[in-house]
């Protein structure tokens, strides 16, 4: 009994470190690719409106919506202890330093790195890579190297996108409904806040864009075993860069608030 | 030296020996079909040919290159003089016919857009789909996305083509209209072939010798009518289409007399 807990611990630690590398291999072979010929202008650019263009107005109701509802809280809370003042300075800071980049990047892992699974998935299993690999061509640059790329300039841009659409949201809440004086909500929104903080706010949308991206397209470029293994992929991919996603953030932020 | 030479080639997946010491040369201009059942690893041995597999032992040679010790660049440089043309055509599916037939021609060569345009249009004529440039893949039927495979394939103008199972799954006429295909792909553009089919009516048709595959060995390669007149009782239960003999390692169920009995 003791031996087979040690076998079966040992097969599960051998299991992890495979998948491990496996996915450093190939992250690694899709940053030594992005530089190699030919250069496929189209299909980046075809990458980029699916990342980007596509996903804005997924960006934009969630971050509204966030924003709206964390300066609901904020409002209530503070109306507690009579400083009302301080709610549009906490907003400003958690849009800015958490809010926007989080929920973009976990919007994006839903809507962007669940495609990517999912197309190169069905592109495994009906031998559309061996294809690839047949007409000479790597499927690692010219199917994961322009998704990597979208994805790293994309985040970033909507993550501002979300940062300017949570100020927004604040707002509607604390100078619409709560009553606040627009110019104050203006001036406070920012007080807390630093160039530093939306340097940091892109930098970790930057680092969620490769994480979206690379574990996307690796679940997809590893699907095996039909419809089943293609329905699992996308699910895989969005658990599994949610959560690196959220474990990066408080790594980044641990490190970069420093 | 030939074109193609499959030397000791073994591969097993986990405890499943797919193929076992397999030796095969194929010359230059020749057409080669190779037979087997279902799972005798015909498949295994085309993959391991383009380099989408590694052997456990043995190689793969083409002309004279090992596949298997090549680097990614040398192996790409190789796969340019191989067409593949897939069991079930493996066409990219969000992009139209014309597009997959280019796809090769602008990776791979500095043409115009007119020129590609013109040798694309020569493939699908070659394969007689003409006129199909705008459809997507989704719009076609089996019979013509095997023959869009077979444009892609072609594009380039490779050496040597590879059919994995082009018939399976067709009508008898579609399975003749496939088999004319190649044939006629052989003629005009003298490329080397390996054909895998179980269709023994275009296999006599297209090959210049045949091969069979029986529990990942090859047990037969001669021209046709030799083949026709091989005494071994794997290739003669093979060519009646007969359950009842060596071929299958469980026994068949019983013909429904005897069950009756």
């Amino acid at each position: 009994m003791v031996l087979t807990f040690f076998d079966k611990a040992g097969a599960g630690v051998l299991r992890a470190m495979d998948t491990t590398g496996d996915f450093a291999v190939l992250a690694g072979r899709t940053f030594a690719a992005i530089f190699k010929r030919p250069f496929d202008g189209k299909n980046l650019f075809r990458q980029f409106q699916a990342v980007g263009v596509n996903s804005l107005p997924v960006v934009i109701l969630t971050s509204l919506a966030v924003s709206m509802v964390f300066a609901v809280q904020l409002a209530f809370g503070f109306k507690q202890f009579q400083a009302e003042g301080l709610a549009s300075q906490v907003e400003g800071l958690a849009v800015m330093r958490e809010l926007a980049p989080v929920i973009t990047g976990l919007m994006l892992s839903g809507r962007v790195g669940s495609a990517m699974a999912a197309e190169l998935g069905t592109m495994q299993v009906t031998e559309q890579i061996d294809a690839l690999e047949c007409l000479a061509t790597d499927p690692i640059h010219y199917l994961f190297v322009p998704r990597l790329l979208a994805a790293m300039v994309m985040l970033p841009i909507l993550t501002a996108v979300s940062v300017y659409v949570g100020y927004w949201g604040g707002y509607l809440i604390l100078v619409g409904v709560e009553g606040q004086s627009a110019y104050v909500f203006g001036n406070e929104f920012y007080k807390l806040l630093a160039f530093r903080d939306l340097r940091i706010a892109l930098y970790k949308a930057f680092v969620f864009g490769m994480i979206i991206a690379l574990v996307g397209c690796w679940k997809g470029y590893r699907t095996q075993g039909g419809a089943e293994g293609v329905g699992n992929a996308p699910t895989s991919s969005v658990v599994t860069s949610s959560l690196w996603i959220l474990i990066a953030d408080f790594f980044l932020t641990k490190l970069l608030l420093v | 030296m030939a074109l193609i030479d499959v030397v000791n080639l073994s591969k097993a997946f986990g405890p499943k020996v797919v193929l076992s010491d397999v030796n095969l040369s194929v010359e230059e201009g020749e057409s080669l079909v190779v037979l087997g059942g279902s799972g005798t690893g015909k498949t295994v041995l085309l993959r391991n040919i383009m380099g989408l597999l590694t052997p456990d032992s043995g190689h793969v040679a083409i002309e004279g290159k090992i596949i298997s010790q090549l680097s990614r660049e040398e192996l790409f440089q190789v796969r340019q003089s191989i067409g593949m043309c897939f069991q079930m055509a493996a066409l990219f599916d969000s992009m139209t016919v014309f597009e997959n037939v280019a796809f090769g021609l602008r990776r791979h060569q500095k043409m115009t857009e007119g020129q590609i345009q013109a040798r694309v249009e020569e493939c699908l004529g070659l394969v007689g789909m003409k006129g199909t440039d705008a459809l997507k893949p989704s719009e076609l039927s089996g019979g013509m996305k095997r023959r869009v495979g077979f444009a892609r394939a072609i594009a380039l103008k490779p050496k040597i083509l590879l059919f994995d199972e082009p018939t399976t799954g067709l009508d008898p006429v579609m399975t003749d209209v496939i088999g004319r295909v190649i044939l006629d792909l052989k003629h005009e553009l003298g490329v080397t072939t390996i054909t895998i089919t179980h269709d023994l009516k275009s296999a006599f048709i297209i090959a210049d010798r045949i091969a069979l595959l029986f529990r990942g060995e090859c047990i037969a390669c001669q021209p046709p009518a030799e083949f026709r007149e091989n005494p071994h009782p794997v290739v003669q239960q093979f060519l009646r289409g007969d359950a009842d003999g060596p071929f299958l390692q469980d026994p068949p169920p019983p013909k429904r007399k005897e069950a009756h009995a």
